[in-house]
C-alpha cells in the first residue's frame, strides 16, 4: 500500500476518446500504480441479436459494432456467408470492395488524428482531419447513399456499381490530401512538440506485444512486419503493391509514425484500385433472403482492419439464421490487456495519449 | 497442412483434425488433451492465441469451447474445438500457456457462464448487475426479457391516471 494512494476514474466521457470507456486507476502523486479498464457502455449483445435474423438481415446490424469504421465488420461478415454458402464474388466487385476498404481506413485514420490531436492539444490539425474526414463521408455518401453505416457489401459483391464521375472525384481528393500532408507532418506528426510528448510513452516489446495478442499498429511499431493484407490476401489485395510500415521503437510515437505511413499506403492503393479496375459485374445473385438456408458448417476469417486483424468466427447449422457469431475484435486485446499493462507506472497526462497510440475504440471492445 | 493433420492425430490420441478451405484447421479434441494440445501448438510455431469462442449446442446438452491459435508468419489459423457437459461447464484455463487467455475466459464466463478453474479474476466485464441465466445461451430468451424488464415501466401517462385514481 502506499502512503497516499488514491482511485481516480478516467472517463466514460472524455475529450479524445472514441466511445465510452471507464479507465479506474490507482494514483500516488501522478504516477499510476495500477489501472483496471471497466468497459459495458456500449454492450449491446450485437452477436446475441444476430442469432434472431436471418442471413440478410444482420448486416445492418454488424456494421454498428464500430461506428468509426464499419467497412471491415460488413466485409467480414459477407466474406463469412460467402464461405459457407460457397458463393463466388465477382473480380470488378472483389476491387470495390477493396476500394471501400481503403477509404474507410483513411477515414478511420483521420478520426485517430483528430482524437489524438485534440486531447495533446494541436486544435489545427484536428480540424482538419475531421474537415478531410468529411470530404471521405461526402464520398462514401455518393457510392453508397449512406454516410456512416453504408450496408454496402453483400454477399456475393457489392450492393450497387459506381456511380458516374466518381473514380474522378477521388481521385481529386487524393491529390488534395496528397498536397495536404506535409502540413499534417509539420503541424502534427514531426511536430518537436509531439516528439517530445510522445516518444518513450508507453513503450511495449515484440515479445510482450506477441504474448499479449497484439496485432496492427501494436506489432507494426515495434518492428514486426504483420499484415494479413499481405499474409492472407483477401478481396483484390494480391494484385496490389502495398508496402508494409513499421518502426523499431515499439512507443506510442512509433505507432503514430506507422498510422501516418499507413495513410500514404492507402492514397497509393486508392489509385492503383482506380488504374486496374476491371468492368464486369459487380453482384453474384444470391437466393430469397427470407428462404435462405446455409449448409451446416463453421468459418473463421479475418481482414486488416485500420486497427488489427478483425475475425469472425461463425458457426450455421443448417438453418436461415447464424446459430453463433463470435467477432474477435483488435481493441479487444488492446484495450484490456494491452492498455492496462502500459499504463501502470504511467502519468496521469498520459493515459489519453498511450489509450489512442493503442487505437482503442470503445463500441468494438463491448459489441 | 496436411502433415499437421497426421502429426496431430498421431501423437493425441482421441484427436480429430481436418481442414476447412485453403488455411484453416478444425482440430477436434477431448477435454483432457486440450492443453498439451495447445502447448504442443504454441511449441510449433502457433504462438498466439486470437480469441476463445464458445457456442452452445443445447440439442447436444453441451458447450463447444474453440480456441483460435494463429502464427504471425504463415496464413493458418487452427481452432482447437473440444466439448464440455452443460450441465456442469467446468474447465482448467489456458492462462499457463497463453497469458491473455485470461480476458477471453472473463467473456465466456459472463456470457455462456462457463467456469474456468485457475482463473483469478473471472469478475464481470460487461454487465451490471445481472441476476438472470447468462445471456448468450440458448435457453436464454431474449425477447421475454426486454418484454418483462421494460413493460414492467408504466408510461407517464399510465402512471398519472394510477395516481389520480
Amino acid at each position: 500500500m502506499a502512503e497516499r494512494e488514491l482511485e481516480l476514474i478516467f472517463g466514460p466521457q472524455h475529450l479524445g476518446m472514441i466511445g465510452n470507456l471507464s479507465i479506474s486507476l490507482n494514483v500516488e502523486g501522478d504516477t499510476i500504480l495500477s489501472a483496471r479498464v471497466n468497459p459495458g457502455y456500449l454492450h449491446r449483445g450485437f452477436e446475441k441479436l444476430m442469432e434472431y435474423r436471418n442471413w440478410i438481415q444482420n448486416f445492418p446490424l454488424v456494421c454498428r459494432i464500430n461506428m468509426i469504421e464499419s467497412e471491415p465488420v460488413e466485409m467480414v461478415y459477407a466474406m463469412a456467408v460467402e464461405d459457407l454458402a460457397g458463393i463466388e464474388v465477382p473480380e470488378r466487385a472483389q476491387y470495390i470492395r477493396t476500394m471501400i476498404q481503403e477509404m474507410s481506413r483513411l477515414s478511420c485514420h483521420f478520426t485517430a488524428a483528430w482524437a489524438y490531436t485534440s486531447i495533446l492539444g494541436f486544435d489545427t490539425p484536428a480540424q482538419w482531419a475531421m474537415g478531410d474526414r468529411d470530404y471521405l463521408l461526402d464520398l462514401f455518401e455518393d457510392l453508397t447513399g449512406a454516410r456512416v453505416y453504408h450496408i454496402y457489401n453483400m454477399p456475393g459483391g457489392v450492393r450497387r456499381d459506381l456511380p458516374e464521375g466518381f473514380e474522378d472525384k477521388l481521385l481529386a481528393f487524393l491529390d488534395a490530401i496528397h498536397n495536404r500532408l506535409p502540413d499534417y507532418n509539420s503541424t502534427f506528426f514531426e511536430n518537436r512538440l509531439f516528439y517530445e510528448r510522445a516518444s518513450g510513452i508507453g513503450k511495449i516489446s515484440p515479445e510482450d506485444a506477441i504474448e499479449m495478442g497484439g496485432t496492427g499498429q501494436v506489432l507494426r511499431g515495434c518492428g514486426i512486419k504483420h499484415d494479413i493484407r499481405k499474409l492472407e490476401p483477401y478481396a483484390a489485395y494480391s494484385d496490389m503493391d502495398l508496402e508494409v510500415p513499421t518502426r523499431e521503437a515499439g512507443d506510442a510515437y512509433s505507432r503514430v509514425l506507422v498510422i501516418r505511413d499507413e495513410m500514404v499506403q492507402s492514397v497509393s492503393i486508392l489509385k492503383q484500385c482506380i488504374e486496374k479496375m476491371p468492368s464486369g459485374k459487380v453482384y453474384e445473385k444470391t437466393p430469397n433472403p427470407f428462404k435462405w438456408k446455409i449448409p451446416k458448417g463453421e468459418t473463421y476469417v479475418r481482414v486488416e482492419s485500420a486497427r488489427g486483424e478483425f475475425g469472425l468466427y461463425l458457426v450455421s447449422n443448417g438453418g436461415n439464421r447464424p446459430y453463433r457469431a463470435h467477432f474477435k475484435t483488435p481493441s479487444f486485446v488492446h484495450g484490456l490487456v494491452i492498455l492496462e499493462r502500459l499504463l501502470k507506472g504511467a502519468n496521469i497526462a498520459d493515459v489519453g495519449n498511450i489509450m489512442l497510440s493503442l487505437y482503442v475504440i470503445a463500441p468494438e471492445i463491448d459489441r | 497442412m496436411n502433415d499437421m493433420v497426421d502429426l496431430l492425430k498421431s501423437i493425441f490420441k482421441g484427436t480429430d483434425a481436418r481442414t476447412l478451405g485453403e488455411n484453416r484447421l478444425s482440430v477436434t479434441t477431448p477435454g483432457e488433451s486440450v492443453l498439451a494440445v495447445l502447448d504442443y501448438l504454441k511449441a510449433s510455431g502457433f504462438y498466439q492465441l486470437k480469441s476463445i469462442s464458445c457456442v452452445d449446442w443445447i440439442d447436444d446438452n453441451e458447450f463447444e469451447l474453440v480456441y483460435h491459435v494463429a502464427s504471425l508468419e504463415r496464413p493458418l489459423h487452427i481452432m482447437v474445438k473440444t466439448r464440455i457437459d452443460r450441465d456442469k461447464p467446468v474447465f482448467p484455463t489456458a492462462m499457463s500457456i497463453f497469458k491473455n487467455a485470461g480476458i477471453f475466459e472473463r467473456e465466456m464466463h459472463e456470457l455462456f457462464g462457463v467456469m474456468f478453474e485457475g482463473n483469478p479474476d473471472l469478475n464481470p466485464l460487461f454487465l451490471d448487475n445481472w441476476k438472470d441465466i447468462p445471456p448468450f445461451r440458448k435457453d436464454f430468451d431474449m425477447r421475454k426479457y426486454v418484454k418483462d424488464t421494460y413493460d414492467s415501466i408504466p408510461s407517464f401517462e399510465e402512471y398519472k391516471w394510477q395516481k389520480e385514481n
